[in-house]
């Protein structure tokens, strides 16, 4: 865990550290992590991972239209738009 | 009359026997509210529209359980039309266009959600003081903390203002405050309470529950929030029984487990104390204890501390200042856009859990983190299913000492973690889970913890009922005992 | 010292649910932005996606059609990543187990046929629409399309050139559109491919360093973008450079690829199982039904349309291939019995149509029942086969009702024989020079008689009875 992995990781969820807090959350993760690797000594040999504690399957829905229209209720509640999209600074592809 | 510190069964006698009207109720409630105002425990206050309802109510009486009692409801459930911030700066402008399925089925019930309680930020916390709204109080001492993530809905139910409030728990957040503040509190089963409208933090983990001064109010709003809801796939699709019925059954025989690993020496000497206390009350009601192992449990917290952060890093993208929420000013292209909102609209604690989502998610991490973890959990839900085969329910302190002061644990985020030591396995492995007071420490209260078996909130309330009609704990206030 | 081209190809398919994959937001294309988006679509906090059974049953059509595995039960999960039209900062998809598995699918190259194999099939949400160009300086943002249920199909890379590339996408749109569970607008953005081209040398063992070329949806475009790909990297390689790994874009105005994304480390898409979606089963009942339900595919329509309605094994397979042209040849033979006139049209003139105006049929003005009437209308002799094709212009044009353009023109045939004696008669006496011509030998010259009948009768004379009254007059 070091600047760069910090750096990296933060960029990709998005997030800027400024020099502040860049010291004390790298070492905050540092300790996190080590804090984590106690699951290394589990054995773990052939179990099967649990993404949720619900041993059954989903229910499904039947393909048909339910939502309405609500444009207005959902434009008047972005931060930027005009009467018909959602607005940001233009994307460069 | 004061309706301060009294419970919904006590709150329902006063209305039936017209000893108060539905609008003096609530006018009094907001006087309360007011008055505690020190504690921040509201972020938003609800009353025109409370009084409305009241006055409705005084007009045309309803039949509904929970007919005009004031209910505090958790910053995390989306309220129609009722802003909702989740205790963070990032929604401190948001409206939801709908309701939360457990509100719905709360209002459904006739109960008046007051305002919206003060929480840890995304409920990421278990103090209160990692909220953009400041920290929550805790009514039993100055400087103390509440205990979180739901310390809002905690402080206010042990200050007396509501008889109750909706709270949820992803490691601990519904008990854990419970106990710091010395009400009851109760995690359901995963999937007993539809998540539909509940601001996801991690989604295999968060329950909503009940948050009151009795066990027996905790099951009459369960009563209530339970429900299958289409809208939510991971909502149980079983039977839901009367959780109020068979609370004063006798307990003569019920096997109570003791964790060998739990290691209570560890545990300060008046902890202990008021733990073996219980125990002995529980003797004496026809408990029988029995020592288990859940061989797999020291992992619990560094299991959570792998699932939880992945999936809120996760749950948390949709916060971008595209769609809705808060935007950073005049972002120059969209890079910042993203960046600065984010940055600016998360607290410290919120990052740092993002941050550890994303490294245990990420390429050439997965497996050794995310993936083990989630393989450790599992060894945690077979370890819960082979000890249920040999005792009813099992009990632990809820937390390992009573409310702490505010900014006492310092800058050590693995401290505060360690805060839910007790809590986390429930929610690892889906139990149902509850903590109801069971001792004073220094002149502040502490919980007792109760695990049950998958479905069996039932049991569980049983137990802490028996235990409340036989001891006072639940009875005691921070201006003394109750009458 | 050749070289060799390796091509795998990943087809997005929009599949024909009438709503999206986890919520009940409409499909439907061409809505005002925005309009056609539910609260799950937004990603608004506390929402829950629902999965669409119907989905999955289209899914499961496109396995059995390609004789694949079907994973009776496969799980969701989540791709992380931020763009401005993905509402909720990650897409569901399915990485580690997808409803479809290893299947393959025959295409034809200049008569030679190939197996090409498919590794797997998966569905995954769309994401909206970024407009670029609207507004000054922004992008707007249209979430209709977010949550459209994909079918994103994933071939080995077996594909050897632009061609088998483009004969692949087709035989997967030919599919697609026969299984009824994507309409294969290609210009709605109904299916879209992603390019993974790579080069090797003939002897090497390993394969060489892919490129990916992203989101091209026609069969010009995969042809070039594949071609212009293949010499960029041959140059490079050849100039002793290695070939970045890379996404790029097609630019086909300047026909060229050029480089997409600048940071690769933002392609960390942190996959994990959905923790708000648990598995999802399909008994084997229902697999039973869906397969007996399975609409017919080209093959099996081919050999029917042979069988059934006696045309000859060209005409069936042309009709058979497009699932559109199937449509209105069995919808015009319900409404009509001549079904080899049907075919004979649908074949010739309006293919022609068709291919002037690059259109599919059913963007045409024609139905099944304007078009059967036409049919009808030369069946019983009501207008000429000539007269017809200006008929079938008219409808072309303007969609009109058959009889009300016969009408509305006189384009009925004229079969009163005493009538067409009478003006056959009329030109025999107009034109003696050409009589005697004829008479002494030139027997071309009776074309010429036909013609002034028709002249006369601006093109409505039954052409046959004018043959038989003229023969008469002349011999």
């Amino acid at each position: 865990m070091d600047k760069k992995t910090v750096s990296t990781i933060a960029y990709l969820s998005r997030l800027s550290l400024n020099e502040e807090n860049e010291d004390k959350i790298t070492e905050d993760l540092k300790n996190i992590i080590k804090f984590v690797d106690q699951l290394d000594g589990a054995d773990t040999n052939n179990i099967e991972p649990l993404a949720n504690p619900l041993e059954k399957t989903a229910k499904t829905r039947t393909d048909n239209v339910t939502a309405k229209n609500r444009k207005e209720v959902f434009l008047e509640r972005s931060p930027k738009s005009n009467e018909d999209y959602f607005l940001v600074p233009r994307v460069v592809e | 009359m004061s309706i301060q510190y009294k419970s919904i069964k006590e709150l329902k006698n006063m209305l039936n026997d017209k000893d108060i009207s539905h609008t003096e109720l609530v006018q009094e409630t907001f006087l309360n509210i007011k008055n505690n105002s020190a504690l921040n425990a509201f972020i938003t206050l609800n009353e025109e529209e409370s009084l409305k309802k009241a006055v409705n109510l005084d007009n045309t009486p309803s039949s509904g359980s929970l007919a005009g009692i004031p209910i505090a409801q958790k910053d995390l459930f989306c309220t129609k039309d009722l802003k909702t911030t989740c205790g963070s700066n990032m929604l401190s402008n948001f409206i939801p266009p709908y309701s939360a399925t457990v509100i719905e089925n709360l209002e459904n019930a006739g109960c008046i959600s007051v305002g919206k309680t003060n929480m840890d930020e995304f409920a990421m916390g278990s103090s209160n003081e990692t909220s953009f709204y400041g920290n929550v109080g805790n009514p039993w001492g100055e400087n103390l903390v509440p205990g979180g993530s739901s310390g809002g809905s905690a402080a206010a139910v042990a200050a007396g203002i509501v008889p109750a409030a909706s709270g949820t728990d992803t490691g601990g957040s519904i008990r854990q405050p419970a106990s710091l503040c010395g009400i009851s509190g109760l995690k359901p089963t995963y999937g007993r309470i539809s998540r539909w409208g509940m601001i996801a933090f991690a989604s295999s983990l968060d329950q909503a529950g009940p948050m009151a001064r009795t066990a027996e109010d905790c099951a009459l709003l369960l009563n209530e929030m339970c429900s299958h809801d289409e809208k939510d796939t991971t909502s149980i699709d079983e039977v839901i029984p009367d959780f109020t019925e068979n609370l004063n059954s006798s307990i003569q025989g019920l096997k109570i487990g003791l964790v060998k690993e739990f290691d209570l020496s560890k545990l300060d000497n008046d902890v202990v104390q008021v733990f073996e206390e219980s125990k002995k009350h529980y003797e004496s009601l026809g408990a029988e204890f029995i020592e288990i192992s859940l061989p797999n449990i020291s992992l619990s917290v560094p299991t959570y501390y792998v699932v939880a952060p992945a999936e809120c890093s996760s749950n948390l993208s949709r916060f971008d200042g595209v769609k809705f929420g808060k935007r950073c000013d005049n972002p120059k292209d969209l890079e910042e856009l993203y960046i600065k909102t984010r940055s600016e609209g998360f607290g410290d604690e919120v990052k740092r859990r993002i941050l550890i989502g994303s490294y245990v998610l990420s390429a050439g991490f997965y497996d050794a983190y995310y993936k083990k973890a989630q393989q450790v959990r599992r060894l945690i839900k077979n370890d819960f299913d082979s000890a249920f085969k040999s005792v009813d329910i099992i009990m632990s302190p809820t937390t390992r000492g009573a409310a702490f002061d505010a900014g006492s644990k310092g800058d050590d985020p693995i401290q505060m973690y360690l805060e839910d030591l007790f809590t986390i396995p429930a929610n690892l492995a889906g139990l149902p889970a509850m903590s109801i007071p069971n001792g004073m420490i220094d002149n502040k209260p502490i919980g007792l913890q109760l695990i049950g078996n998958f479905l069996d909130e039932s049991r569980l309330l049983q137990a802490a009922h028996n235990f409340q009609i036989s001891t006072d704990w639940h009875l005691k206030t921070p201006s003394g005992n109750k009458s | 010292m050749s070289w060799e081209t390796v091509i795998g190809l990943e087809i997005h398919v929009q599949l024909s649910t009438d709503s999206k994959l986890f919520s009940g937001g409409s499909t439907s294309f061409g809505a005002e932005p925005n309009t056609h988006v539910d609260l799950i679509d937004l990603g608004l906090p506390g929402v829950l996606p629902v999965a669409n059974r119907g989905a999955f049953h289209k899914a499961i059509r496109f396995g059995l059609a390609t004789n694949a595995e079907i994973n009776q039960t496969s799980t969701f999960d989540r791709k992380n990543y931020f763009y401005p039209d993905l509402p909720k900062g990650y897409q569901i998809t399915q990485m580690a187990l997808p409803i479809v598995g290893k299947g393959s699918i025959k295409i034809e190259v200049e008569g030679q046929e190939k197996i090409i194999n498919i590794t797997r099939a998966h569905l995954e949400e769309d994401a909206g629409k970024s407009i670029h160009d609207l507004f000054d300086g922004e992008t707007g943002v249209d979430l209709n399309r977010a949550g459209t249920p994909l079918l994103e199909i994933v071939s080995e890379p077996e594909i050897s050139n632009a061609k088998e590339a483009v004969a692949y996408f087709k035989a997967i749109r030919q599919i697609v559109t026969f299984l009824d569970i994507c309409d294969g607008n290609m210009a709605q953005g109904s299916m879209r491919c992603d390019v993974n081209v790579s080069v090797k040398k003939s002897d090497a063992g390993e394969l060489g360093t892919r490129a990916e070329i992203k989101n091209i949806n026609s069969f010009k475009f995969i042809e070039k973008a594949i071609n212009f790909e293949i010499d960029r990297q041959i140059r490079i390689l050849e100039a002793g450079d290695s070939v970045i790994q890379e996404t790029r874009l097609y630019d086909s105005v300047k026909n060229e690829t050029r480089s997409m994304r600048s940071k690769e480390e933002a392609n960390d898409y942190r996959y994990f199982p959905c923790p708000d979606l648990l598995p999802v089963v399909i008994s084997d009942e229902e697999l039973i039904e869906i397969k007996n339900n399975l609409p017919e595919l080209p093959d099996e329509k081919e050999k029917r349309y042979v069988k059934e309605f006696d045309l000859d094994s060209s005409e069936a397979k042309i009709i058979a291939s497009s699932k559109t042209m199937a449509n209105m040849f069995e919808g015009a033979c319900a409404k009509t019995d001549d079904s080899k006139l049907v075919a004979n049209w649908l074949v010739g003139d309006i293919s022609a149509l068709l291919n002037k105006e690059n259109i599919d049929i059913d963007e045409s003005n024609l139905t099944s029942e304007n078009f059967a009437a036409l049919i009808e209308r030369i069946s019983d002799k009501t207008i000429s086969g000539k007269i017809a094709k200006s008929v079938l212009e008219e409808i072309w044009e303007t969609g009109s009702d058959v009889d009300d353009i016969i009408e509305s023109k006189g384009l009925v045939q004229i079969q009163d024989e005493s009538l067409l004696e009478t003006i056959a008669q009329k030109v025999i006496d107009n034109n003696p020079s050409q009589v005697d011509a004829f008479k002494g030998g030139k027997d071309k010259l009776f074309g010429f008689f036909v013609g002034q009948v028709m002249k006369e009768t601006q093109g409505k004379a039954n052409p046959q009875s004018v043959n038989e009254i003229l023969k008469r007059l002349l011999s």
